[in-house]
């Protein structure tokens, strides 16, 4: 059964060597939970990409195709001539191209927000509630209690003032 | 940005979550006030006119426009600050943002939500409100696209969903926040609306991105939606309105008086939320400076108006111009521009713009005066058209000034009810912009009073 | 590569400009300034032909009254010297008409005979049209409007009685059109002939100054008007391209 070691610490800077400890000891599954967005944490625990860009530009771009033929296919679908303009009318047309661009754009981002931070959770996660106040957590899942000692071992020896070990239901 | 005290990241969480539970009688008796005016001004009188029709109202035969419709500028308008600004100041990493964005947001929700009403109140026949929105029906029949209005429902509609999005997703990490601290419903709503977050690396670098696309989305989308309003204007041949200046003046106007609308609700909040240790005198200076600079822009695009109608040399241009300055409606339009041109320059003194009853004074001032502006753009124009036959005058009647009332005071009551479920400001920003905590000091007040449920 | 061609016709279709390649009648009205003595009997006629509502003096004092046809009075001069001169305004049935795009219901729309309709069912009352127009010929209803009896049993069973938060405008008869082409479409014939087909105003002007008819029939009174050096439309600098044409009055009481 594979736990979780947390450690707490005070201070961003002191979390995030122990983050760097752990991953140069080969804890690849190795996180931080912090109150804030912590800037330095990329730097540690490797670089991320995230699909939301993904997401937002073809949410965008459907919302284009989706908006100009809602205005142009409507105005086909049942015809009334107005002040002797065309049945297509571009410019009017093109605008709530642009609305529906940016309306789907959002809808889609926060699609992609929430596919790819995993939310909403359905089930309980590693937490620990003072990370939402002021203390900086190191979490590690360890697949053995031999891990698991190496883990608290660099924590401790990192300043963590605190260990903990969580159980993650997969 | 350094608070004035020294604060810790745990005496955010308490006061903020301060703010959300402890409830004092004087909240509940500005509620039950605001409520029952929304209730006696704006609702009865709505349902009188239901009945009777919109003849309830002053409109009549050239202006068929009125108050309705400047009110409901004046709410968009409002709107136009909170979430555009904090857009734009996240993109461009302003710290001073953080500690006002959420409830500048919020106030641009409500407004929309107002002016959304609003236009209900304005149609002849609101029941069939929803023939504006396309979706497939069995008459077969679609709405029209080619209509400025139509341009309005769409924008409207994107710009409430974003704004709601925004405002929604930047709170989640709150919501975490005050989940641990409350219990009751409170908690069981505070789960579900944080939505399960814990705050580790993955999710803030999701959040940031979100967040980030977003805000670009939002800022030409916000700048979109009140030219768009100002088109249902400035497309028509109406003298006066038929101007290509409408939308870069209605785009200023609106982020004028949501500036000065924000000053007004920090100043609230300041003083009754007990938020003054968050929201400081810097605020009120950055904020004095950018309505400065509003009303200078706006001032000049009003100088540009008079001076373009007098240089077209067409009769009916002139005439709609000299009828704005000295016609019937002028005491309005010497009363606008010595609130939104001439009073801000006030502004031009740090003392004044550091000092918080004398801005209260003025961003209140300011935003009669833009609600004046509204007006005046829909009664002058239209009671002065090409036909000098159906020249008319225009006088709101009390079914409108009190539907006037009582929109603000739905505006109050939606804000009310706001600041007790989301946190009014934002505690994981306020700690960003705080000094970060050094490593093996003890925390003194930051003691746990939970028992971590994992 | 059908598909295609067929694509580039309807796309060429729906993008010509007023979508109609021409109207099957295109009704025009002309009113001769020099006949018209401005006794206001086409307004009457226009009130009960088209179940217009009598406001009453209080709604009248807030100038909520319905006339789809007025009579409009420009006093030209100083007392002794003055002139007093009067045109007749009604919907201009304008082939660009600013009140057609503005409507986000689609409740006012060109029809294939050159007019300008509105659907009072679709009306939902933004009023937006009235801005638009500038010639200020839409009439909102307020209020519900009745009839007092025996009033209500002269209304017009061919006209709707329009509730309130609907706008309203001239139609031309639009009633009297659809009898006269019902008709001639009995009768066998193709075309509605001249001069069978005339709204209440025209059929009730005692200086015959106003003319009806379809301008798409070179021969007709109409289109002999529109050709008449006097013709003019109003406010023609705005280019809404009107289907009423007036003719100037000139002589020495040229107003």
């Amino acid at each position: 059964m594979a736990t979780n070691t947390v450690g707490l610490f005070d201070a961003p800077a002191t979390a995030l060597a122990a983050a760097g400890e752990l991953k140069g000891a080969g804890f690849d599954a190795t996180s931080i939970i912090s109150p804030i967005p912590l800037h330095g944490a990329e730097k540690v625990l490797g670089e991320k990409k995230s699909a939301i860009k993904r997401f937002t530009f073809f949410g965008g771009l459907f919302g284009m195709l989706f908006g100009f033929s809602l205005a142009a296919g409507t105005a086909v679908l049942y015809l009334h001539p107005t002040g002797g303009r065309p049945i297509i009318t571009l410019p009017p047309f093109l605008i709530i191209t642009y609305e529906m661009t940016i309306l789907c754009g959002i809808l889609a981002t926060v699609i992609g927000f929430l596919v790819s931070a995993r939310f909403p959770a359905m089930r309980e996660r590693v937490y620990v509630p003072e990370a939402a106040v002021d203390k900086f957590v190191v979490s590690v899942l360890c697949s053995d209690d031999e891990h698991d000692r190496r883990a608290e071992e660099i924590l401790r020896s990192a300043g963590a003032e605190e260990i903990r070990r969580l159980r993650e239901e997969d | 940005m350094q608070a004035e005290r020294d604060i810790s990241y745990a005496d955010v969480n308490r006061d903020v979550v301060r703010s959300l539970v402890e409830t004092g009688s004087k909240y509940y008796i500005t509620l039950a006030i605001s409520v029952s005016v929304m209730l006696a001004c704006f609702f009865a009188p709505w349902f009188y006119q239901l009945q009777y029709g919109i003849g309830a109202a002053g409109m009549n035969h050239p202006t068929v426009w009125g108050t309705y419709l400047a009110s409901f500028i004046f709410w968009i308008g409002l709107s136009h600050s909170g979430t555009l600004l904090s857009c734009v100041l996240h993109i461009t990493n302003s710290s001073w943002r953080k500690a006002m964005y959420r409830s500048a947001e919020a106030m641009t929700l409500f407004s929309l939500m107002v002016a959304v009403t609003m236009v209900m109140v304005h149609l002849g026949r609101p029941w069939f409100i929803h023939w504006a929105v396309p979706y497939p029906n069995q008459m077969e029949l679609w709405p029209n696209f080619r209509s400025p209005l139509m341009f309005d429902v769409m924008a409207i509609t994107t710009y409430l969903t974003g704004s709601t999005i925004f405002i929604y997703m930047g709170t989640i990490p709150d919501f975490a926040a005050v989940r641990d601290r409350t219990t009751g419903w409170r908690h069981h709503m505070y789960v579900l609306l944080s939505l399960g977050w814990r705050g580790t690396d993955t999710e803030w670098h999701r959040l940031g991105w979100a967040y980030t696309f977003l805000a670009v989305l939002i800022i030409p989308l916000a700048v979109s939606v009140h030219s768009i309003v100002s088109w249902d204007f400035a497309l028509s041949i109406v003298p006066a309105l038929h101007q290509t200046i409408f939308a870069p003046y209605f785009v200023v106007g609106a982020i004028y008086s949501g500036t000065a609308g924000i000053v007004t609700v920090m100043f609230v909040l300041r003083k009754y939320m007990n938020f003054e240790h968050y929201i400081t005198k810097l605020h009120f200076d950055n904020l004095g400076k950018l309505l400065l600079v509003l009303s200078l822009i706006w001032t000049y695009i009003n100088v540009l108006e008079i001076f373009t109608g007098w240089y077209s040399g067409t009769s009916t241009e002139y005439e709609a111009i000299r009828y704005k300055l000295f016609g019937y409606y002028a005491p309005l339009y010497w009363e606008m521009i010595l609130f939104c041109a001439v009073a801000p320059l006030l502004m031009i003194s740090k003392r004044f713009r550091t000092s918080f009853v004398p801005m209260l004074i003025l961003s209140i001032a300011i935003n009669i005066g833009m609600y004046t502006e509204r007006f005046l753009i829909v009664a002058t124009s239209l009671s002065r058209q090409y036909l000098p036959d159906a020249w008319g005058i225009y006088v709101p009647s009390l079914v409108e000034i009190s539907i006037m009332v009582g929109s603000l005071a739905m505006f109050v009551t939606l804000f009310l009810i706001f600041v007790k479920i989301f946190p009014s400001i934002s505690i994981y920003e306020i700690k960003e912009t705080l000094p970060e905590p050094e490593p093996k000091t003890q925390s003194e007040s930051g003691a746990p009073e939970w028992q971590p449920t994992l | 590569m059908s598909f295609i061609n067929d694509f580039l016709a309807s796309w060429r279709e729906y993008r010509r400009p007023g979508y109609y390649e021409k109207f099957d009648y295109a009704w025009t009205m002309s009113i001769d300034l020099d006949r018209c003595t401005g006794c206001e009997a086409c307004v009457t006629a226009c009130q009960a032909e088209n179940n217009l509502p009598i406001v009453g003096e209080d709604e009248f004092a807030k100038g909520r009254e319905m006339q789809w046809i007025r009579i409009e009075r420009y006093w030209e001069g100083e007392y002794p010297n003055v002139k007093l001169g009067f045109i007749p305004m009604l919907c201009q049935h304008c082939d660009a008409a600013p009140c057609e795009t503005v409507c986000p219901v689609s409740a006012t729309y060109h029809n294939q005979d050159g007019l300008n309709a509105q659907i009072y069912n679709r009306c939902i009352g933004t009023r937006s049209c009235a801005v638009y127009c500038p010639y200020e010929v839409r009439y909102f209803n307020y209020n519900n409007h009745h009839w007092d009896a025996p009033l209500d049993e002269q209304l017009n069973p061919d006209v709707s009685v329009r509730e309130k938060g609907v706008m309203e405008k001239c139609t031309f008869c639009i009633q009297r059109i659809r009898q006269a082409k019902d008709q001639a479409k009995d009768d066998g014939r193709r075309r509605v002939r001249d001069g069978e087909v005339q709204p209440a105003c025209v059929q009730t002007c005692p200086a015959e100054a106003l003319v009806f008819g379809d301008r798409n029939d070179a021969e007709s009174q109409v289109s002999q008007s529109m050709n008449h050096p006097r013709a003019y439309h109003v406010l023609e600098e705005l280019n809404t391209d009107p289907s009423v044409v007036y003719l100037k009055k000139v002589g020495s009481n040229a107003g």
